[in-house]
């Protein structure tokens, strides 16, 4: 009772490649509009890691200016993470406008899907609020952690702005950082020599009573006490909003 | 050959649907009697319960999938004359769509019923003979058929599968897709370009698919009155 | 639009996220059973808890058959996990109208509740969901189309390469009522992508291996990066502080 069962295994590529080229208009794009792929108000953020090194375009064009380039480690040698607001299909090219940690703070550019992982959403925001000098966890809108502050003195400030958590780091000894401290993807505009590149980090402290206040340099330091309680609750890749 | 009974087959919702909705209840009723060990069948996942048939008694053997073999030549009998005959009765022409899905699937049951012939041998029973009292000669009345048929027959075969010894299973289990191919296929064509609202009516109806037992597929067929001899 | 996709050979490091996988592919080749089943803590008391849910009587039922009938469930429920990720996620982000985007609505609740279901049945014995890459295919419109084809098409001869290899009646009734599912799937798909929905009259099954295989040159899934269990030494921030 057989039947004819063996022939080659299947070629993904191929039977791709196959269907790509007979597929027709009859699965039409939708006009292009950028697609969010944060949206704030919905409190849900997404990044990527950078899998490729890869230059951030002015506009998502092969021979757009490179605005920066990203590469696949941070200084610290975790996996580049970037913030990603929209992506846009261009001559059937994928690309996405992320958020870069360069200077100026802000600086956005374009980058190709292709050069980054699969994207993680998140729900969680850390809001720091510089003139009252306070840190607030949101999880989709809700406060669920909060704590006093110390941020940068008025001669190297905590920059405004929109950031993210882009890596944490335990274990290690040097008490000025307290028992953990969290990178971001904010920058100095002030310590621009600082080796490392001057990223403004969140950690803890071995000189808490100093708190709150403006007394770092730049970075974000809270109780040892309140970094592990933010730790529980924040994970990497969550946005940072400092106002 | 089972009694002909009379049904209207013109009803869209007729007896088929109603046999396919039977045998999940009766199914599920079932399942929650039994016991778990020795031959009980009880599934944590809530949607398997609903989805599964009765499980039926008695191991699998060369001479039982003979008598699963020939159900499913009949019915794969039923569906290559029907084919055959919308396709020669000319009532498809005025739509491409239609004539060029009965003629691959005409095609495509032709191949199902060679095939068993020649899994059964002198075993095979004999080809039935059919009135199908005029839903091969008009296209709308052609197309709601095809559903029931197409649907029956994935619920039939699915019904079948675990009676069956492993290397017909092999088999079945070839000719199942298909089936089940052709249904989304016919469904795709009768919701048309404004696409159906009911859930019910699309390609792919239900998370699972219903089986059916050897039992109701006769009792529903026989009711159908497309065998007279 | 590029897929980043190749042919590849057999690699299972990519799809195999914490070993399962390629334990239970040992497990059905039944080369490294009493070291799987060991691992898999089906021995002893294990077993019979299995068993039952599987509604065997561990009496009568070898112990080979509830862990090959484990091992094609979570092979089953991996390819469910693919899917169902990969629908979701399009449903999210791909620009997608019209009756496509029923198609995918509509596919990704019955692929989200087949992950619901398979995990019902193998309860602690489920494999973990993994990390997935879709690589543009949820994104664009055509490539999504094109990727959903290959995808239904090679999900319909994963489980018809299994059932002949199922051993409890009521997992074979189950995976025969989710086999004739996708293939209705399969047939929607091509047919809205202006393909053949039933291009032959016999549908061929492929092997776990051939499936295997296939998906792992998708790379769609991920593995996951190891926690950080530092072996040297954690450096010190360079943080402004």
């Amino acid at each position: 009772m057989k039947v004819v069962l063996r022939r080659g295994g299947l070629t993904v590529a191929a039977a791709l490649a196959a269907v790509l080229a007979s597929v027709t208009p009859a699965v039409a794009q939708e006009a292009q509009e950028d697609f969010q792929l944060s949206r704030p108000s919905e409190h849900m953020w997404r990044w990527a890691f950078v899998e490729r090194a890869t230059g951030a375009r002015a506009y998502p064009a092969e021979d757009a200016p490179v605005v920066a380039g990203v590469r696949t480690r941070t200084p610290e040698r975790t996996r580049e993470m970037l913030p990603l607001l929209e992506r846009r299909s261009v001559d059937g090219q994928l690309w996405v406008r992320a958020r870069l940690p360069v200077l100026p703070n802000g600086t956005t550019g374009w980058v190709r899907r292709d050069r980054l992982s699969g994207y993680t959403t998140v729900r969680t925001h850390l809001i720091v609020d510089r003139a009252r000098f306070t840190a607030r966890l949101e999880r989709k809108g809700r406060t669920v952690f909060r704590a006093r502050i110390g941020i940068g003195e008025r001669r190297w400030p905590t920059p405004r702005g929109s950031f993210m958590v882009r890596n944490r780091l335990a274990g290690f000894n040097d008490p000025v950082y307290g028992v953990l401290a969290f990178g971001t993807t904010a920058r100095s505009a002030t310590l621009t020599d600082w080796p490392g590149g001057g990223f403004i980090g969140i950690h803890g402290t071995s000189r808490p009573e100093i708190l709150p206040g403006r007394v770092s340099h730049g970075c974000i330091r809270m109780r040892n006490a309140d970094i592990l309680r933010l730790d529980r609750r924040m994970p990497v890749g969550t946005p940072v909003s400092v106002r | 050959m089972s009694e002909p009974l009379t049904l209207d087959l013109l009803d869209k919702d007729g007896a088929i649907r109603e046999a396919l909705d039977e045998g999940m209840q009766s199914t599920r009723a079932q399942l929650f009697r039994r016991s778990i060990i020795g031959g009980g069948t009880f599934l944590a996942g809530g949607l398997l319960i609903g989805g599964l048939p009765k499980i039926a008694l008695g191991a699998p053997s060369a001479k039982q999938d003979v008598e699963i073999l020939n159900f499913a030549l009949l019915l794969e009998y039923l569906e290559s004359e029907f084919y055959i005959r919308a396709v020669d009765s000319g009532a498809l022409n005025g739509d491409a769509r239609l004539l060029g899905f009965a003629r691959t699937v005409r095609d495509h049951e032709v191949a199902h019923v060679n095939f068993l012939l020649s899994a059964l041998g002198d075993a095979a029973n004999p080809k039935p003979t059919f009135d199908f009292k005029g839903t091969t000669e008009d296209a709308s009345m052609f197309r709601a058929t095809a559903i029931v048929l197409e649907d029956t027959g994935v619920a039939a075969y699915n019904g079948q599968g675990p009676r069956l010894t492993k290397g017909t299973l092999a088999a079945a289990a070839q000719i199942v897709s298909v089936e089940a191919r052709h249904a989304a296929w016919i469904r795709r064509i009768v919701a048309g370009p404004g696409y159906p609202n009911r859930p019910g009516d699309y390609p792919a109806p239900a998370v699972l698919d219903k089986a059916l037992t050897k039992a109701q597929v006769e009792a529903a067929v026989g009711r159908t009155g497309f065998i007279t001899g | 639009m590029e897929n980043n996709v190749k042919t590849g050979t057999l690699s299972l490091d990519v799809l195999d996220v914490d070993g399962a996988i390629r334990e239970t592919a040992a497990a059905v080749a039944g080369d490294t059973r009493a070291r799987f089943l060991a691992k898999a803590g089906l021995l002893g008391g294990g077993l019979v808890g299995s068993s039952a849910l599987l509604g065997l009587n561990p009496a009568t039922a070898g112990a080979q058959s509830a862990t090959r009938d484990i091992a094609i469930l979570n092979y089953a429920l991996t390819l469910e996990y693919l899917e169902a990720a990969f629908y979701t996620e399009a449903e999210e982000m791909a620009p997608l109208s019209g009756e496509l985007a029923l198609f995918t609505r509509v596919v990704a609740k019955h692929e989200r509740d087949h992950v619901k279901a398979l995990k019902a049945v193998l309860g602690s014995k489920a494999v973990k969901r993994p990390r997935f890459n879709f690589r543009g295919t949820t994104e664009d419109a055509a490539a999504f189309a094109a990727t959903a084809q290959v995808l239904e098409d090679t999900g319909v001869a994963a489980y018809k390469g299994q059932a002949p290899r199922i051993k409890s009646n009521a997992i074979l009734a189950a995976a025969l009522a989710i086999h004739t599912v996708e293939a209705r799937h399969a047939s929607w798909i091509r047919d809205i992508n202006g393909e053949d929905p039933a291009p032959t009259a016999f549908d061929e099954a492929l092997s776990m291996r051939e499936v295997l295989e296939a998906v792992a040159a998708t790379r769609f899934i991920v593995a996951p990066r190891r926690r950080r269990r530092r072996r040297r030494p954690q450096q010190t921030p360079t943080f402004t502080g």
